[in-house]
């Protein structure tokens, strides 16, 4: 009996013919693993290295040089959030320490008692812009404030207020943050 | 002081973005999209394709800055197997963002750029190694190559042609090195991502050990425009000698952090005050990186400095990826500097033992300063540990970077380190406690 059902390790097989060699299907295939399961086991990893024909150790050393790739459980949402130096100065600590409080964990990585969420405090997210910055269900939240990550929450603790797909703020692009005027922001505990 | 421009001779890169729905096909071509891979691969060679690029003066965006005809000149023409354009959409460097906005903005100037590409090689195959995080944009260039295969831009038979033409999507997950290019190779390779040793340089083994050119998202996307009007209208953009317009990512304590094109040339206050409005009420800016986390820091007294890349090397830093971060006098410099040596320690991918041993070394000395254990000892120790960084011990430029943030910031804000090294006082911290 397989960890990963046996679509997922048809799906993995196919994999290598998309690439000129076939090793380069490694990181797709870790990614419908993780997609399956939430995150890697060792016999998920064992079952990807078999499914392509490479060494187990060999699909866990990339598993474990990736920061996308997560071997111990995460919460069904969770929050990356940027805290390198253009978000730090706009106050991603303070974020931090509120998505902490707001989910009710001491530490990265805990997950949530009701599963739903657990944070992790990454490097540059690439949109220094709209720091303070995080990446949530796939899409980046913008410009965060302590109300905007109480509402992401509450969105997602209560699921009838959720969207069938969480909205997209860079989803239309077209107005650059170039053109709009920022209000500066009211900085009551400097952060850096 | 180099050559000043003082206003945009036209924009170049974000020539359409008013436009909505730009990321269509329909849109992009409306506006002329998609005319220049046309016309290029139905009236030109490959040689002539290289020529037109090297009028422009187009160099590498990415923070090389390596001339683009120059680079796809190295891969050999009579290579008898397949060659590649790999597409370097990695952007990880710390306030750069304007690949992502190029990308969301119009996915097909990419792809058209790095079909161009691919033709000037004569290769049939672009890969675009797009960082894992970056969902949206890699759904909508995923649609766009979609899109143009359905249109028969891209396929077997591009344009109607027998040249077959494709552009592929790899997902990155997460690691800063990858935007080192041999880095990004082994990874697309499907391996750890670790710097490869030179030579064999990428043009000769590249991607799966094939002739390859690695070019940066914002490079491709100026090669369709340059194809439109000529590399002479290009290069009549810029100083002397770095021509044409790039972007730049401003954040930190401005009024508008943002993304703008500029035209190489302006200084650092137009793009800094006029641009992005200037620091924040009451504020004073202190110190800036003019190009991204890994370029020297400058002092707010060299707001006037120009963003002519060959003068910012000149004087010891460098236009880099264009990500300029701005730091006012609410904040401390020591504390920004640990920050960032946080990252580059964190990024290390620990193949050459300066990188993976150096930066561990100055984490832990700016922890004992910040702590205010700090003394005489430990300026030492990130003086020599800076130069250990620097200087081409390693494979690549991550520990030289590390080095560089460690070197600048003591040399323009030595006061900062002995206040908090020796007397364990923050002067920005007490000041704001006195506001």
């Amino acid at each position: 009996m397989s960890t990963l059902p046996a679509h997922v390790l048809d799906e993995i097989r196919e994999l290598p013919a998309k690439y000129p060699q076939q090793r380069s299907a490694v990181m797709p295939a870790l990614d419908l693993a993780q997609e399956e399961l939430g995150y890697l086991t060792p016999e998920a990893m064992s079952e990807v290295a078999v499914a392509l024909q490479l060494d187990p150790g060999y699909v866990e050393g990339v598993a474990t040089f990736y920061t996308l790739f997560h071997l111990e459980p995460i919460g069904k949402h969770r929050f990356y959030l940027c805290t390198n130096l253009s978000c730090t100065l706009r106050g991603a600590n303070e974020i931090v320490k509120h998505v902490r409080g707001a989910i009710g964990v001491h530490e990265a990585g805990e997950v949530s008692k009701d599963g739903l969420f657990s944070y992790e405090e990454v490097e540059c997210l690439g949109a220094c812009e709209y720091a303070p910055v995080a990446r949530l269900d796939r899409r980046y939240q913008v410009d965060l404030t302590n109300q905007k990550v109480d509402a992401l929450i509450a969105e997602r603790r209560n699921p009838v207020v959720q969207p069938p797909h969480p909205a997209a703020p860079l989803a239309q692009p077209t107005s650059p943050r170039s053109g709009e005027v920022k209000p500066p922001k009211k900085r009551t505990k400097k952060s850096g | 002081m180099a050559e000043q421009r003082g206003t945009v001779g036209g924009p170049v890169l974000t020539e359409w973005f008013a436009t909505r729905d730009l990321h269509k096909l329909d849109v992009y071509e409306s506006l002329g999209g998609y005319t220049a891979l046309r016309k290029v691969l139905k009236e030109m060679t490959a040689a002539q394709v290289i020529d037109e690029v090297k009028i422009s003066g187009l160099r590498g965006r990415g923070g090389a800055d390596f001339p683009t005809a120059t680079k796809w000149s190295f891969v050999p023409k009579d290579h008898p197997g397949p060659k590649y354009i790999v597409v370097n959409a990695d952007e990880s460097e710390p306030g750069s963002a304007k690949d992502r906005y190029l990308m969301e903005n119009s996915p097909h100037m990419l792809i058209e750029g790095a079909a161009i590409a691919s033709f000037a090689i004569s290769g049939h195959q672009a890969w675009i190694y797009i960082r894992g995080e970056y969902d949206l944009p890699y759904e909508m260039l995923r649609d766009a190559i979609a899109e143009a295969h359905a249109k028969g831009y891209l396929g077997e038979h591009s344009f109607g042609t027998d040249y077959p033409m494709d552009v592929r999507l790899y997902r990155g997950h997460g690691a800063y090195i990858c935007g080192e290019e041999t880095a990004l190779l082994e990874s697309l390779e499907g391996k750890r991502a670790q710097p490869r040793s030179r030579p064999p340089f990428p043009a000769v083994k590249g991607a799966w050990g094939m002739p390859t050119a690695v070019n940066n998202v914002e490079t491709l996307s100026t090669v369709p425009w340059i194809m439109r009007h000529g590399g002479a209208e290009y290069a009549k953009r810029g100083t002397e000698r770095a021509k044409g317009t790039r972007m730049v990512t401003v954040s930190g304590d401005v009024q508008k952090p943002g993304n703008y094109e500029i035209e190489i040339g302006v200084t650092y206050r137009h793009v800094i005050e006029e641009l992005a409005g200037g620091a924040l009420p009451g504020r004073k800016i202190k110190v800036f990186w003019p190009g991204g986390s890994s370029a020297k820091v400058l002092p707010g007294s060299m707001l006037d400095t120009s963003t002519d890349l060959d003068y910012l090397k000149s004087i010891g830093t460098m236009g880099g990826s264009g990500g300029i971060i701005v730091m006012d006098d609410s904040h401390c410099v020591v504390k920004a500097a640990a920050r960032l040596l946080r990252f580059y320690a964190f990024e290390s991918c620990g193949k050459c033992t300066p990188c993976r041993v150096g930066g561990n070394w100055a984490v832990r000395t700016y922890e004992r300063i910040l702590a205010g254990e700090g003394s005489q000892i430990e300026l030492g120790i990130l003086e020599r540990v800076s130069d250990g960084l620097q200087n081409g011990r390693c494979l690549c430029g991550l520990g030289d970077a590390a080095g560089w943030v460690i070197e600048s910031t003591m040399r323009h804000f030595h006061n900062e380190y002995e206040e908090h090294s020796l007397h364990n006082v923050c002067s920005v911290e007490a000041a704001l406690a006195h506001a």
